[in-house]
């Protein structure tokens, strides 16, 4: 009976350990910072993420410069964060539309829901975020496979 | 409690596979980020745009930030608004006041306010008594409150009974107060922010709008995109992403715009575009000392800038200058003229506001919906904060001149002190008034808001003066260049920590509500220069205020009665509205959209004969002058075969004092480089990223090259915010001979690759 008492608190600690372990894990490295990570080794160049990304996806680029936003010089980091994960947005692929959106477009979004209801709540299914060129309709309905980052 | 093995080792793996997904803390600081308690107004710190903005206070802290949807930004941000909130928190906030006990090569020493305030008045008291008013200066900001500069106005002309009050808005806005002032009779804008959106000819020269007032970019792309019949001509030499939504981009060599505005003046008359009507009714035409002249002479004056002669001096193609004269002059178009720094920071800037006013003298386009001059301002607070309160050495409250004895009379009675107490002669203008600081016959500054070691121009020359001036200055950030030079360093309420008003291009007011406490042991400058002064020896009396409403109030009130008339801004009033345009003489008037028109101006009167009335003059007309071409102070030779000029990018914002905190902003242009056209870069081998040397007649400096079709063929470019590139070591110091405003725009260099 001791010697199971005994396993168990041993048991107890390792499994305290083991939490606090993972929980240090997902602390320190949140998932912002794990795919920050790709980015850390880039150097402080002399341009922002999009002459990288020029390269690298070279469509979302080129949808994004043709865009409001690539017309306005509304960057990468406005919305998706900075990559060293320092800054005060998240560094995410998809922004959040109550956290980033809603900080430029909150009268828009409300009267639109005043409008539509939640069942049209996802503004980017309307109003592709990197293909909304400002030379074209304000308004076009694209379909959602196109809408994806 | 008992748990059993099995259940404990449940727990555990599924408190492991939580915690692999994401932080349990990270989810509960997500959904806290909602929880904003209270929503504060106010407006944004950066541009002369004024947007409006909200701030999310939680626990006393301000936590997010949005755009006023009531404002005229309807609630957009751009983003240097939108992460205005990390500035606040910044980790090199000054906290405590700090002074240098041995000098200024001895370390800045935290202290008490007391010790702090007493050794700088005891300075100034000490300047005062050996050498007399003109031995000590204020040099202010067109950021600082407008509570502020009018404060510091007063402690300083009447207190002191020293003019030497001026500040950063010299180095910006004087050319166009000026074009105004010479145009127009007084300062300011008549059209508003709504022209952008009934315009359909835009001109916009000298202003990279789209990275310097990217709001006003983002109104004007949207009035593009909604209809075709909207054209924008965009004159600059070079090719910003402004020119993104232009129908015209005039390239023109730096320095000879005189000769295009005169030219698009001469194909307008010449194809008959212009509107006799109009000007018979509301336009003087004087030559270049002020004499009156007739129509005809301004014809005769014109035939000098043929699109032929000014393809010659500006290098455009007639048909192109002709095409853009056109679509300005067209007699449908309502066309709205829009310029910066690119027309105010040259040695003729205030000649090129006169010609650019010209055009909308000319063709009637003035005073209509759509139609308008309207100059952008570069800070938040230069219009309302120094421009309308006179915080410049040659001017008092309400566009009234210091050298006008009439005017300091009205000013004396109504600060209440005996007349002749304001000095006579105008102060020192800010290149004048570094000068004489190396000089020392200027002894004392206090500065305020601004960072003059960084910003000045032909900094090698000024540095040393305040290296060896005594040097009182406010400041929130520990890294802005002058603090080097600084004796004393108070802490300032940072923006949201205290209140005050803010007044932008369109002659908009807004109030600034405090929503947090200022950090540590800083003070609201308005505290700072009341104690200040009242132990540098100034009377209570003239300075009874508890707060900034109070200052508001004697300024409001003593607005009545002027063009500026804004009496009906109580503090109240401001605080409940998202803005309002002066002029505004009482409670229920709403504001003016469009300044000397009739039935919308409340200064002019409803049986006013006609349907504009330019009352700012003695005349009740505008001058439309006939300004010559002149070329810049410092054109490209053969010794120094290229033309630099200096800009903001998009993510920075002045000395990146505040934007440089922000990762967001800061990683996209963490440092200057310089812009060379490909086909430079190619006869001097020069590739992207080589280090290029810069040389002109003052010093040199390398920057990295970055290619691009941006500046025309013989010119380069290189922002201005780098702390660790001070460009303006550069850049001569020559100034407009009636504004004061030193050329920052162009200057001749050498370029050469690095070994």
């Amino acid at each position: 009976m001791k010697g199971k008492r005994k396993f168990l608190l041993l048991l107890s600690g390792a499994g305290l350990l083991s939490v606090l372990f993972f929980a240090y894990l997902a602390l320190a490295f949140p998932r912002e910072r794990n795919s920050a990570f790709r980015h850390l080794e880039m150097p402080d160049e002399l341009s922002d993420c999009a002459s990288c990304h020029a390269r690298v996806t070279p469509s979302v680029t080129a949808d994004w410069k043709a865009s409001k936003h690539g017309v306005l010089l509304v960057k990468c980091a406005v919305c998706h964060g900075d990559s060293s994960g320092k800054g005060s947005i998240p560094f995410a692929a998809r922004p959040t539309q109550e956290e980033i959106c809603f900080k430029c477009h909150e009268p828009a979004i409300k009267r639109m829901r005043a409008r539509f209801g939640a069942a049209y709540d996802n503004c980017g299914v309307c109003h592709p975020r990197h293909q909304h060129p400002l030379h074209k309709k304000a308004f076009e309905f694209v379909s959602p496979s196109k809408t994806s980052l | 409690m008992s748990i059993s093995r099995r259940e404990f080792i449940k727990g555990t793996a599924a408190a492991i596979a939580l915690s692999t997904l994401g932080s349990p803390l990270e989810a509960a600081f997500a959904a806290s980020a909602d929880g904003v308690e209270t929503w504060v107004k106010g407006v944004c710190r950066y541009c002369g745009t004024g947007c409006g903005v909200m701030v999310g206070v939680r626990g006393g802290r301000a936590v997010a930030i949005k755009g006023d949807p009531n404002n005229h930004n309807r609630g957009l941000l751009c983003q240097k608004g939108n992460f205005l909130i990390p500035v606040i928190y910044a980790k090199d906030r000054i906290t405590e006041p700090m002074i240098r006990k041995g000098g200024k090569n001895s370390p800045l020493e935290k202290v008490s306010w007391d010790e702090a305030l007493d050794f700088a008045a005891g300075s100034f008291k000490k300047a005062l008594q050996e050498s007399g008013p003109a031995s000590i200066a204020y040099y202010g900001s067109g950021q600082a409150l407008t509570e502020e500069s009018y404060l510091a106005n007063k402690i300083w002309k009447a207190g002191f009974r020293s003019n030497n009050v001026d500040g950063n808005p010299r180095l910006c806005m004087a050319s166009a107060v000026a074009g105004y002032l010479t145009t127009f009779g007084k300062d300011e804008p008549m059209g508003c922010y709504e022209d952008i959106d009934n315009a359909t000819c835009f001109f916009i020269i000298g202003s990279n709008t789209s990275e310097a007032h990217p709001i006003l970019f983002q109104r004007i792309a949207n009035r593009k995109a909604g209809s075709a019949n909207v054209k924008v001509i965009v004159a600059d030499p070079r090719r910003t992403n402004t020119s993104q939504i232009a129908d015209e981009h005039i390239f023109f060599k730096p320095g000879t715009d005189l000769a295009l505005l005169n030219g698009m003046a001469h194909v307008i008359v010449k194809e008959e575009m212009d509107d006799p009507r109009f000007i018979a009714r509301h336009v003087i035409f004087r030559d270049n000392d002020g004499k009156e002249m007739t129509y005809e002479d301004y014809k005769k004056f014109l035939e000098d800038y043929t699109p032929a002669k000014v393809q010659e001096i500006t290098g455009i193609p007639a048909e192109q200058l002709t095409r853009a004269a056109r679509m300005f002059g067209d007699s449908s178009a309502a066309s709205l003229s829009l310029w910066c720094m690119g027309i105010n920071q040259r040695t003729r800037g205030v000649w090129a506001n006169n010609l650019i006013h010209n055009l909308h003298l000319i063709t009637g386009k003035i005073g209509k919906k759509g139609s308008s001059p309207l100059s952008l301002t570069g800070q938040p607070n230069a219009c309302g904060g120094v421009r309308d309160t006179g915080s410049l050495a040659h001017l008092l409250p309400a566009g009234r001149l210091v050298e006008n004895e009439a005017h300091r009379n009205q000013v004396e009675d109504y600060w209440q002190v005996p007349r002749g107490t304001i000095a006579p002669k105008m102060g020192l203008h800010t290149v004048a008034l570094f000068e004489n600081m190396a000089a020392g016959a200027v002894k004392c500054v206090f500065i305020h808001c601004t960072n003059p070691a960084h910003t000045l121009p032909h900094l090698n020359k000024y540095t040393p003066a305040l290296q060896k001036s005594f040097v009182a200055m406010t400041e929130c950030f520990m890294d802005a260049e002058t603090v080097k030079y600084a004796d004393v360093v108070f802490p300032a309420a940072f923006w949201c920590e205290t209140e005050g008003v803010y007044g932008c291009t369109e002659r908009r007011y807004a109030l600034i509500s405090k929503a947090v406490e200022p950090m540590g042991n800083a003070r609201p400058v308005v505290n700072i220069l009341m104690d200040f002064a009242r132990r540098a020896g100034v009377d209570s009396k003239l300075i009874p205020y508890n707060n900034a409403a109070d200052i508001w109030e004697e300024w409001r009130n003593m607005s009545a009665g002027t063009p500026y008339n804004f009496q009906g801004m109580t503090r109240a009033r401001l605080a409940r509205e998202s803005g309002l345009k002066w002029p505004c003489p009482t409670e229920s008037h709403p504001g003016t959209n469009w300044r000397y028109v009739r039935g919308d101006d409340p200064l002019v009167p409803a049986d006013h004969p006609a349907p504009i009335s330019f009352y700012g003059s003695a005349t009740g007309k505008a001058n439309v002058f006939l300004r010559p071409y002149a070329p810049p102070f410092e054109p490209a030779d053969k010794d120094y075969p290229f033309v630099l000029t200096t800009g903001r990018v998009i993510d920075q914002w002045h000395t990146a004092t505040m934007t440089g905190k922000v990762p967001e902003l800061h990683r996209a242009f963490p440092s200057a480089y310089v812009e060379l056209n490909p086909q430079d870069a190619q006869k001097l081998d020069i590739r992207n990223g080589d280090q290029v040397m810069l040389e002109t007649r003052r010093d040199k400096m390398s920057f990295p090259a970055r290619l691009t079709e941006t500046c025309m063929p013989g010119l380069v470019f290189t922002p201005f915010f780098d702390r660790n590139k001070l460009v303006n070591r550069l850049f001569h110091d020559a100034v407009d001979n009636a504004s004061k405003e030193p050329e920052y725009k162009i200057c001749a260099c050498k370029v050469s690759k690095q070994a």
